[in-house]
């Protein structure tokens, strides 16, 4: 009786002692660090090379896109004062417009330059993050002038919006 | 009509509290006063909820924007459907939802169980009507979805474009049908150990209840991947957000708990397991709500609430501290009668089952609340995103598969090996016919494409295994009872309509597994920026951009519509519709892609962009095998139905064991 007993519980161990390698391997293959764009320049150690996720919001005015690749996309990101170059190659986002809360994960490259090879925009699900605490929408389409419809002049169509 | 909709909340906030201490009170001191008038209770806290939230639909539909809610998710130009689906689109509406599903369950226990067993019910009623308290004290107290604007607009802002979908109207629904509905086994296993009431009767009792929670909360999960694949427009339908793992985590330890209580039923083992299982379950449902409620972890789609979240951690700090300090006094009264005989037994493998299971929980779990574990730890945070959970769940889950096609025909106690060549030789070599068949013609380059490559043999082993069942059962049907096919399988299911549902349900899961590891593995993409007339190709599909067009759809809607032309073999083989939509009152336009479903591949359409000289950038995805897992979906709902049917062979079954109970037991209200 007692054998038995012992040897389902290190049966047992077993299968939680394979999850527990399985789960921590992947935690040390597969982690990044998560800063936000301030947090990473006051970092002392330097972060260049490592996987990172860093948070900022577009600087306004700030995206440029190569006029000969149009998927090929450089933009800034800010928080608290502190700015950082983003080089992004890959269709962007509905919600990637000047001064949206972003997160883009990629590699710092030496130059100071980040390149990113996956770019969120914070999803507008995010239902009522502002309309609770009150603030209002200026509620306009973006870029408008970059959606206005060709030829068919639908700037009316899409009309600004205030509330 | 907004006064009585906030009146009617506090009356039933009192009432609701006032009947959980009476419900306490009366069974501990044999009060049938009290009883009576406790019983009068889950009524009329349904009936308050019930108005409350009338007259908050009727506000969504009269336009009533004195109401800040109502002004936050709707406005004029709103379609009356999602009218209706606005009141559980933001935080206050959903709360609301909330309690009153929760309230309405509770009524339909208070019916089932009525004058039943009154060792027990008086206390499970007092649980539900706890939880009721606590979700009607956030909803009076902290977020009041009657909240009003002294100055109502003229119009309100609108539903998020992403929320107008009928996914997303049927999606949390039935989520919170399966989250809300596992309070009532909750509830009667709080009952069953403040009674002294340990044998499996809690179980039986709620087994309904447990199984259709399961089922509107497995559903809940699907919708939310179909609602993710059509409407987000990333190609994908599973990211392995906090949110979308806050509805997995109790979908997992949900079915661990299906699986053991059967143990429990059977063979009279792990009784402190079982409650231990749907103790977690609960919890995690109520973690679930606290991810999305707070904002502590970064995620997609929460809604950002700080203090909402404390409540929800006070609350869910109680239940564990209460449930854990519960299982411990009654610790003696929860001895097994047996012991498990052999690992190779159908009891060990359902053991098995159950540490697998808990082991995807748990991985889920850990990398959801890492970036808080390291921040506290190390000061800095660390995140981990969907490789580590593909690399950590995917060989547990092959694990798991593979005990799918191995439980179902492993001998009860003890396998011989005679039986085991028996049961195993037709599986084994299916799985093998699978491996040499496939093994050329499949790439095994990578990982996943060797994991899709052991999921594919694996599937086939396990629904070999599983049809044999069903083959060996109609045919020793047929034997005896001279019936057709279709008949004998019928009748067999019909009068075993729990392990018949059951692999059924298994069927599904499989077809899952199976369109998971292909669309995963096989899948390929890519993104091109097109002046008009350009065409591209990929997987052999010829794509031709032909034109852009612009309608003005309905007054708040625009849309932009990119018309791609699909060539295969040199024949059209399909038109290809991508659009933007661009909504009034919001500030993003909305990608709605289009998509080509076959039983081989899906051929997934965006238009990510587009450019005033009408160039634009079109994104295709081809993900191979994805209808298989909407189809595995209906599959498990078809045998969820079975199982779940009402059985009167069951049901006279339970019906004598209560009456036995009550003699034994005679009641306080009988005294």
């Amino acid at each position: 009786m007692k054998q038995k007993k012992i040897r389902f519980l290190v049966g047992s161990l077993l299968i939680v002692g394979a999850i527990g390698y399985l789960i921590t391997m992947g935690i040390s293959n597969t982690s990044q660090y998560f800063f936000t764009v301030d947090e990473l320049m006051n970092q002392q150690v330097s972060y260049a090379g490592a996987g990172l996720k860093v948070k900022g919001n577009v600087v306004n005015g700030s995206i440029q896109r190569d006029p000969n690749d149009y998927l090929n996309v450089k933009f800034s990101i800010e928080e608290n004062d502190a700015s950082l170059k983003v080089a992004y190659q890959g269709v962007t986002p509905d919600m990637f417009i000047d001064g949206g809360e972003v997160v883009v994960e990629g590699t710092l490259g030496k130059d100071g330059v980040f390149h990113a090879n996956t770019l969120l925009t914070s999803c507008p699900s995010k239902y009522e993050a502002e309309k609770e605490a009150g603030k209002m929408h200026p509620g306009t389409f973006p870029q408008a002038d970059k959606y206005r419809k060709p030829g068919l002049n639908k700037a009316e169509a899409l009309p600004k919006t205030t509330i | 009509m907004n006064d009585i909709g906030e009146f009617t909340l506090l009356v039933a906030l009192a009432t609701a509290l006032y009947g959980c201490v009476a419900y306490v009170m009366s069974a501990r001191g044999n009060r049938i006063d009290l009883y009576l008038s406790a019983d009068k209770t889950p009524f009329i806290v349904w009936t308050c909820v019930m108005i409350s939230s009338i007259c908050l639909w009727k506000a969504f539909l009269t336009d009533d924007f004195s109401l800040q809610y109502v002004w936050a998710y709707s406005n004029r130009e709103l379609d009356t459907f999602y009218k209706i689906s606005s009141f559980w689109g933001g935080q206050k509406g959903s709360l609301l939802f909330w309690t009153l599903l929760l309230s309405t369950y509770m009524l339909v226990v208070y019916f089932q169980n009525r004058s039943k067993n009154l060792r027990v019910v008086p206390y499970a009623m007092a649980v539900m009507l706890a939880v009721v308290v606590f979700f009607l004290f956030l909803i009076n107290f902290s977020t009041n979805p009657f909240e009003r604007i002294p100055l109502p607009p003229e119009d309100g802002r609108g539903l998020n474009p992403l929320l107008q979908n009928y996914w997303m109207v049927i999606h949390p629904p039935t989520l919170y049908l399966g989250y809300v509905g596992f309070t009532v086994p909750f509830a009667f296993a709080v009952a069953a150990l403040l009674s002294k009431n340990l044998d499996d009767g809690w179980i039986r009792m709620t087994r309904k209840w447990s199984l259709i929670s399961w089922f509107f909360l497995c559903m809940g999960n699907l919708f939310g991947a179909s609602w993710a694949y059509v409407e987000l427009g990333w190609g994908g339908y599973w990211a392995w957000d906090p949110v979308e793992n806050a509805a997995f985590m109790p979908l997992l330890i949900a079915t661990a708990f299906l699986h053991s209580v059967m143990i429990q039923e059977k063979k009279d083992m792990m009784k402190v397991w079982n409650m231990s299982l749907i103790f977690l379950t609960f919890a995690m449902t109520i973690f679930g709500t606290f991810i999305t409620r707070s904002g502590l972890i970064q995620s997609v789609h929460t809604f950002d609430e700080a203090t909402l979240g404390y409540y929800f951690l006070a609350f869910l700090f109680v239940i564990i501290v209460a449930c854990t300090a519960l299982i411990i006094i009654r610790l003696p009264l929860l001895k097994s009668a047996n012991e498990l005989d052999s690992f190779l037994s159908r009891e060990s493998s359902f053991l098995f089952n159950n540490l697998v299971l808990l082991g995807i929980a748990f991985a889920t779990f850990w990398g959801t609340i890492f970036p808080i574990i390291s921040e506290a730890v190390r000061g800095v945070k660390i995140t981990v995103g969907p490789p580590f959970y593909n690399q950590v769940n995917v060989p547990i889950g092959l694990a798991l598969l593979a005990l799918i096609g191995i439980g179902p025909v492993i001998a009860w106690r003890k396998a011989t090996f005679s039986n085991l060549k028996k049961n195993f030789l037709k599986p084994v070599s299916a799985g093998i016919v699978m491996a040499v068949a496939l093994f050329p013609v499949i790439p095994l380059g990578s990982r996943a494409e060797i994991y899709t490559y052991v999921t594919f043999v694996l599937c086939a082993f396990v629904l070999t295994s599983i049809l044999t069942e069903f083959y060996k059962g109609t045919v020793s049907r047929m034997g005896s009872h001279d019936e057709s096919v279709v008949g004998a399988l019928t009748t067999m299911t019909w009068r075993n309509k729990r392990r018949y549902g059951g692999y059924t349900v298994h069927i599904g899961v499989v077809l899952i597994f199976a369109g998971i590891a292909g669309s995963q593995a096989y899948g390929t993409h890519t993104e091109k920026h097109l002046q008009l007339g350009d065409s591209f190709e990929i997987r052999g599909y010829t794509i031709k951009y032909e034109k852009l067009i612009a309608v003005q759809a309905t007054s708040i809607k625009t849309r932009i519509i990119a018309q791609l032309a699909v060539e295969r073999d040199g024949r059209r083989y399909w038109t290809a519709r991508p659009e933007k939509e661009f909504y009034k009152g919001q500030n993003q336009p909305v990608s709605e892609v289009d998509v080509l479903s076959t039983w081989k591949e899906d051929l997934y359409m965006i238009l990510a962009d587009f450019r005033e000289d009408e160039s634009a950038t079109i994104k295709v995805y081809v993900n191979p095998m994805v209808s298989w897992i909407w189809t595995g979906g209906w599959v498990i709902a078809f045998g969820t139905m079975i199982s779940m049917w009402p059985d009167r062979l069951e049901q006279r079954r339970r019906l004598d064991r209560v009456r036995r109970q009550e003699q034994l037991f005679p009641s306080p209200a009988q005294e």
